[in-house]
């Protein structure tokens, strides 16, 4: 796991190759490495749900999951929003312009144990990018997984991100695609639901027979999307999340990620809910 | 009849390290100005003194009468701010230069056990899967050469952390103080050790001196109580961290002065076109420690932050490593400036019902 580098703080070099704004502030990166010992790297131990640390070199790194599934390791694409020093310097980046990544680190969805199963994706505005990255892993190996349903809101229709995807999960017939957004946050020709997701979940109601939720969202959808999947009758070792924390080193050494005993960035970020409810909540 | 090496041959010891290449270290006391302030001649000027491990050229250089030095060995391993790589940026290229450790071989004469300990217990931390090449090329290439404490302070706890005045822990070569203060007990533990003295065999002489008693240091804390009470989980809602920490001002000297504390942020010094990146020491202590982007702060209060460092240094750490991310120096305590420190935090622990 060393990687290309005797120095473990001392990214690989990625050129932007394409990119897309998905809502207001928000953006996706496209990312080749440029030089194929990192790239070999990453496609050795890539799999959905790690994440990694993105940077410009005069402004810092910032954490965020990899976007792009374990199906697809050609690039790496990530999804942020611009809201401080760093994101400010990565959103201001053109194609063709050179940034920094160091990773992918941290645990993984076990998908593998995901196989013959129904899954249920349920997220929250910028918290789709992690989502994604698992629903692409298991679509493009889409015989291997029973029922697929995603539920996805956002404040408003503009703070949906993916558009472009959304409208290709909603046609295929292999998707069931539930999109919300929350009260007055709908536009004149808003064609789906209105309501907040753990509402619209329970609306949905999926059967938690043979099913696996991954859900993912701010704090406070998390919380009460656990609450509403508990009612539909969901094992709390059933139901995967992903934590964030503020992180420097991303391997275990700078000692600020932990949640009680338990490093986000070595434990985690993935956890069931069962682990989580294990932790010191006064710690999340 | 030990092998012994007399005081007054230390002189000729580190001139025979330094002439083979070696950096030789130890503790010394500085005179530094405190502060401004009026005086009307010149012996009202106040100095203040600051200890730490620092190069030295003689045996003089030395001060072996402290207790233990203000700074703590950490910094000769982990330095306060270092840089690790630098970076030029010209329109579609980023040239990155690797900064090392600098590659010199270095002997520490005059370690405290404490402090020796303390870069043992942060190893595996440094190596778990992804093994930090800072700490690591400088820990390869320093010989440890403590002496063990014949003197201690109402500060020291080293006992209370199951360590003590003449801990080998860390250490590549552990001597004993002799009776008549003429010299040391040389015990080699390491070939790290052996190798070091080697270049110093013929100073060394066999001897049947005594050695000093070791320092008496007092267990203050039912160490065993404190962590079966951090373990239960029930605990850490407990009042007793806001009681606890009520005072603490957050200035972070008990982890920046901390032997083991090994937290850190990286800072980029420079601009969009050239520069460099560096470590620099962080604390747990610091509001913006763990902040999110959001605002959102998962531990927002002092006593959330000193709750942390408790439960991180006898809890978490352990539960990883086996040993406590602490080796009794008691630095926390005796120069924290609201008088707060572990040993005060785990005197209370032990009162309390598990």
């Amino acid at each position: 796991m060393q990687g290309a580098h005797n120095n473990i703080y001392k990214p690989a070099i990625m050129k932007i190759v394409d990119r897309h704004d998905e809502a207001p502030g928000v953006r996706t990166l496209k990312l080749e490495f440029q030089n194929p010992a990192d790239h070999e790297l990453f496609k050795q131990n890539y799999r959905t749900g790690m994440f990694g640390l993105y940077g410009v070199y005069g402004e810092g790194e910032s954490t965020f999951c990899v976007a792009s599934p374990e199906t697809r390791k050609d690039y790496i694409e990530c999804t942020f929003r611009q809201s401080g020093r760093v994101t400010s310097a990565l959103a201001s980046a053109d194609i063709g312009d050179l940034i920094t990544y160091r990773g992918p680190y941290g645990n993984r969805f076990p998908i593998e144990n995901f196989y013959g199963k129904n899954l249920i994706f349920v997220s929250g505005g910028i918290a789709l990018p992690p989502t994604r990255s698992v629903i692409w892993s298991c679509l493009d190996q889409r015989e291997k997984f029973g029922k697929i349903t995603i539920v996805y809101g956002a404040r408003t229709v503009a703070d949906l991100v993916y558009k472009h995807e959304l409208e290709e999960w909603e046609k295929r017939d292999d998707v069931d695609l539930v999109l919300t957004v929350d009260p007055g946050g709908e536009s004149p020709d808003w064609k789906h639901r209105v309501g907040f997701v753990p509402t619209v979940l329970e609306q949905a109601a999926p059967s938690p027979d043979n099913c696996i939720a991954v859900i993912c969202g701010p704090p406070i959808m998390i919380k009460f999307t656990l609450i509403s999947l508990k009612k539909l009758g969901f094992e709390e070792s059933n139901v995967y999340t992903t934590l964030e924390n503020r992180m420097k080193c991303g391997v275990g050494k700078c000692g600020r990620c932990n949640v009680g005993s338990v490093y986000v960035c070595k434990e985690g970020p993935v956890f069931t809910a069962a682990e989580v409810s294990k932790m010191p909540q006064a710690d999340l | 009849m030990t092998r012994i090496l007399l005081s007054d041959k230390l002189d000729n010891c580190v001139a025979r390290w330094r002439k083979a290449g070696l950096t030789v270290i130890g503790p010394v006391k500085k005179e530094t100005f405190s502060s401004y302030a009026a005086v009307e001649k010149a012996a009202d000027v106040k100095k203040e003194t600051f200890s730490s491990y620092a190069a030295v050229e003689k045996a003089a250089d030395f001060n072996f009468e402290m207790v233990m030095p203000d700074r703590s060995i950490k910094e000769l391993f982990f330095p306060q701010t270092e840089p690790m790589m630098g970076y030029t940026i010209k329109k579609q290229d980023i040239a990155t230069e690797d900064f090392k450790p600098p590659a010199e071989k270095r002997v520490i004469f005059g370690a405290r056990p404490c402090d020796a300990s303390g870069l043992a217990i942060d190893d595996p931390l440094f190596g778990w899967d992804y093994k930090d090449n800072f700490w690591f090329q400088r820990r390869d290439e320093t010989v440890i050469v403590t002496i063990a404490c014949t003197k201690s302070d109402d500060f020291c706890m080293c006992t209370s952390l199951k360590l003590a005045p003449d801990s080998t822990k860390g250490s590549d070569v552990l001597l004993r103080p002799l009776q008549n203060g003429k010299g040391w007990q040389v015990e080699e533990l390491t070939d790290r050790g052996r190798e070091a003295f080697k270049e110093i065999a013929d100073q060394l002489q066999d001897g049947s001196e005594p050695a000093a008693p070791t320092a008496v240091v007092a267990e203050k804390f039912d160490l065993d109580a404190c962590i079966s009470w951090l373990k239960n989980p029930e605990n850490f809602d407990s009042t007793f961290w806001k009681e606890i920490s009520m005072r603490c001002i957050g200035c972070g000297s008990c982890t920046f002065l901390c032997p083991t504390c090994h937290c850190f942020d990286f800072q980029d010094e420079g601009d969009t076109y050239s520069g460099i990146r560096r470590k620099n020491w962080d604390s747990c202590s610091f509001s913006l420690f763990t902040m999110h982007t959001s605002g959102h702060n998962p531990r927002s209060t002092q006593s959330a932050r000193w709750r942390q460092r408790i439960m991180h240094k006898f809890n978490y750490f352990p539960g990883k490593f086996t040993a406590n991310s602490c080796s009794g120096c008691g630095r926390c305590s005796r120069q924290c400036p609201v008088d707060m420190g572990i040993t005060e935090t785990l005197q209370e622990i032990s009162t309390l019902k598990p």
